[in-house]
């Protein structure tokens, strides 16, 4: 299935700011994460902290919505969109 | 009015703008690039995202307070010190309303508007931090 990655900010500027990616019907968001972790060690760095969960100063939404408890686990769809920035700095 | 723009605005004009024979109080709030020893400031916006949560946040203001109107700018792209970047145009029947709701509007965008800023420097370049990490989930 694919999945449209946007990134915004820090993480625009290591993987781009749009990223369509092939997985497994069935993935869990973090199996999109580590799907691009896998191509830039610097994304993973960013993404993830030393003990490999997503760091918890990440945001990640679904669709448009935050994602929050276990947002790790959540199994994406064909055609979601997953986004991933960092805390927001706006006004 | 709702909107992310890269134009400048003028903020006389909007006030007047704002203006209703209901109304007896207009709070706004201005924010502008600050001279942190900065060359430039180049706002990114998730656009969707924003326009919807700055919806999101109007119509909760304009409820928890019983507000009259609220009117919010947000500019995006390359801007330089002394430029605006964000205009709150809050009016309400009388001024303690108008005051409440224009800083919760200016609390929630800092909290969960998906607008990042990074500063231009002389010698290279630094996101701002955000306070808020994850924001309310929905």
């Amino acid at each position: 299935m694919k999945v449209r990655v946007k990134a915004f900010a820090r993480f625009r500027e290591i993987i781009g700011s749009e990223n369509i990616i092939d997985l497994e019907d069935g993935s869990s968001v973090l199996g999109a994460l580590k799907s691009l972790s896998a191509d830039s060690n610097e994304f993973g760095e960013a993404c993830f902290d030393k003990n490999g969960n997503v760091a918890s100063h990440v945001v990640l939404m679904i669709n448009g919505k935050r994602i929050g408890r276990d947002r790790e686990t959540i199994t994406l769809l064909e055609g979601d969109e997953l986004a991933i920035f960092p805390p927001v700095a706006g006004g | 009015m709702i909107r992310i723009q890269q134009d400048d605005f003028n903020v006389g004009t909007q006030v007047e703008d704002a203006k209703s024979r209901g109304t007896g109080a207009i709070v706004t709030f201005l924010g502008i690039v600050r001279d942190d020893g900065i060359e430039c400031m180049e706002l990114e916006v998730y656009h969707e995202v924003a326009e919807h949560e700055l919806t999101v946040i109007r119509d909760e203001a304009m409820e928890k307070f019983s507000l009259h109107n609220v009117d919010i700018i947000h500019r995006t792209g390359p801007l330089h010190v002394g430029d605006n970047i964000v205009l709150i145009i809050v009016s309400a029947g009388h001024r303690k309303e108008a005051f409440l709701g224009c800083e919760y509007v200016i609390d929630r965008l800092k909290q969960t508007v998906p607008i990042w800023k990074k500063e231009v420097l002389k010698d290279g370049e630094r996101w701002v931090e955000g306070e808020h990490g994850s924001g309310p989930v929905t």
